[in-house]
């Protein structure tokens, strides 16, 4: 990569570590380290939230997954806006007015310390390990695009978050998101305005070929349980997801907790809510013109090019045999495309039809020799060989203009960082006021709390970097810690479902929390087919119906104070 | 100064009206 790029990316990292520091003013106790003194306007919280839930791994993976099954993933986000809005209305105004550090301290004083304690058990372990997989994910990814060991990329992403996260706690958090959602928007805008500007075709007619391709099927309305995205699974399931991870998960409810009044908290969350379809509408659509432009270039056999390199190497007979056929598949699927789009100029219905069937088979026989090329390199390398998350870098680096690839890498490490960056200040807070301050030590001055909140950060970052080391060597290990956050979400959800319950005790609700649990894993041993997505509304429901029935037939306890 | 929720509220739904109309809209014209 030019020089340029990797300056571009070192000024990026500069400003960020430095702003960081910067921000240490603002952080002398632990109020100021954990919710900012409660300061933030609402639209640096929104910024910063948008900015949390865009990972490296949205950016990467979700604009390569709309290269390559097009935009119905973003059925996935319809449950968004109704979940917000029902915690705009309900638990935000409730845990913002408790004055509460973390959303399991609330749970104490609703039932008991040990249901607090098991709820915040189960959100560091599922949000440490799946820190660990956010950095992972895209240090595999640049460890496979440069050749770089893999350690580096996770030092680069993992060290400089860690010491603006450090030094700076939530503060430097959210103001870096802010910047950082800048330049993420500033290389998704660069992206799309180069694949348009490049598109060989109209644009009309590429996106009646992308139809063609099923890249434009958005909404998909069959009642199918096992199908992972549909109008449904979103609405409903996708619903219960965004209650629980909004509404309850630390890394969240710290933001909101942060903001300057209840109104202000709302405001931020709604602030989130504003943008997310919209924007992963756009991010799934960047792939689709990636998609498009492919068509048109010659593409990759295999955009993972050290897989690439190793089957070459490995097994050159396949390799040179997959290449010649992926060739001409190619070449005839780019006549296609051109053929459709000159059917559409002439405005032929008929001609059109023919054109677009065509290109459906032609696009057929590309997807047959790819799948057949992802087998060999699953065989050569011994490495799970889906390449969704190359296509877009591959495309930045191979046809950006100078500086842009700079941009977009400094884009990847940003949505990485304010991920990895939220999750590591929330993992703290609940730490140090959930069982340091809880169970170790409950009286002590705000400085000796906030010297504790910085290691507190720090090893966790130490630890999500030694996740992500081991994480990146086995493969689907991603996919097994965020099913295994799955488990969970639904379950927390509906504990805080159950503490809005006047008549639910604190026995009901522990062995509510511990069936919900048993439940989902009953299902997801048991009905693997069963999308995930379902899983969160089953936990709930469990927790919910367990632990009020339990409750039934004994007087509601007195509220602590 | 901050929106009130309830105008907050509105600028949001309506928005998310407003996205699902056009990816509506996208599908229909393009998918075959």
């Amino acid at each position: 990569m030019h020089w340029i790029n990797w300056l571009i990316v070192a000024v990026y990292l500069v400003v960020v570590v430095f702003d960081g520091l910067r921000r240490t003013r603002g952080t002398t106790n632990i109020e100021g380290y954990f919710l900012a003194n409660r300061s933030l306007p609402w639209w640096a919280v929104g910024l910063s939230v948008m900015a949390t839930q865009l990972s490296a791994v949205t950016l990467i993976g979700t604009t390569g997954q709309g290269a390559t099954d097009g935009l119905k993933f973003v059925q996935f986000y319809f449950g968004l806006p109704i979940a917000m809005v029902i915690l705009g209305v309900t638990l935000v105004p409730f845990l913002h007015g408790a004055k509460v550090y973390t959303a399991y301290e609330y749970l104490e004083r609703r039932f008991d310390p040990k249901t607090r304690s098991l709820t915040s058990l189960l959100f560091l372990l599922s949000r440490g390990m799946s820190c660990g997989t956010i950095i992972a994910a895209p240090s595999v990814v640049l460890s496979s695009i440069f050749g770089w060991d893999l350690l580096w990329c996770v030092a680069l992403i993992g060290v400089p978050t860690v010491i603006y996260t450090v030094l700076g706690g939530v503060q430097a958090v959210a103001w870096a998101d802010v910047k950082q959602m800048f330049v993420i928007a500033f290389a998704l805008l660069a992206i799309v305005v180069v694949l348009i500007v490049r598109m060989p075709v109209p644009l009309d007619d590429a996106l009646h070929i992308a139809g063609a391709a099923g890249r434009l099927q958005v909404f998909d309305f069959s009642f199918d349980l096992s199908k992972t995205y549909t109008f449904w699974s979103g609405i409903l399931g996708g619903t219960f997801l965004m209650l629980s991870y909004f509404g309850t998960d630390q890394s969240q409810v710290q933001r909101y907790l942060a903001a300057k009044s209840v109104d202000e908290a709302r405001s931020s969350l709604l602030m989130s809510a504003y943008w997310k379809i919209p924007l992963q509408a756009l991010i799934l659509l960047t792939g689709v013109l990636v998609f498009l432009f492919y068509l048109f270039q010659p593409a990759p056999l295999l955009y993972n090019p050290r897989h690439d390199a190793q089957v070459a190497q490995q097994d050159p007979t396949v390799y040179a045999d997959l290449q010649a056929r992926y060739g001409s598949a190619i070449a005839i699927r780019q006549a296609a495309a051109r053929a459709a789009s000159d059917a559409q100029r002439a405005g032929d219905d008929a001609a059109i039809g023919a054109a677009l069937g065509t290109f459906k088979t032609s696009e057929a026989a590309v997807t047959a020799v790819r799948t057949e090329a992802l087998a060999a390199a699953e065989r050569v390398t011994g490495e799970a060989s889906r390449d969704v998350n190359y296509i877009i870098p591959r495309f930045v680096l191979d046809h950006l203009p100078l500086g842009f690839a700079g941009v977009f890498l400094a884009a990847v490490l940003a949505a990485a960082m304010s991920s990895i960056a939220a999750e590591l200040n929330s993992l703290s807070t609940a730490t140090v006021v959930d069982f340091y301050q809880r169970w170790v030590k409950p009286t002590a001055s705000d400085a000796h709390y906030l010297n504790v909140s910085k290691m507190a950060t720090a090893l966790w970052g130490v630890f999500a970097c030694i996740v992500a080391t081991y994480a990146a060597t086995l493969g689907s290990l991603i996919e097994v810690v965020n099913r295994f956050g799955s488990f969970f979400y639904g379950s927390i959800l509906g504990i805080f479902l159950l503490a809005m319950i006047p008549r639910v005790r604190a026995l009901g609700a522990f062995i509510g929390l511990l069936s919900g649990m048993g439940a989902v894993a009953a299902v997801a041993i048991g009905v693997p087919s069963v999308s995930f997505l379902w899983h969160n509304l089953i936990g709930a429901a469990v927790v919910v119906a367990v632990g009020y029935v339990l409750s039934l037939g004994a007087a509601p306890a007195a509220q602590r104070s | 100064m901050t929106p009130p929720f309830r105008t907050t509220l509105w600028r949001v739904m309506g928005l998310q009206v407003v996205a699902l109309v056009l990816l509506w809209l996208l599908q229909s014209r393009y998918s075959s």
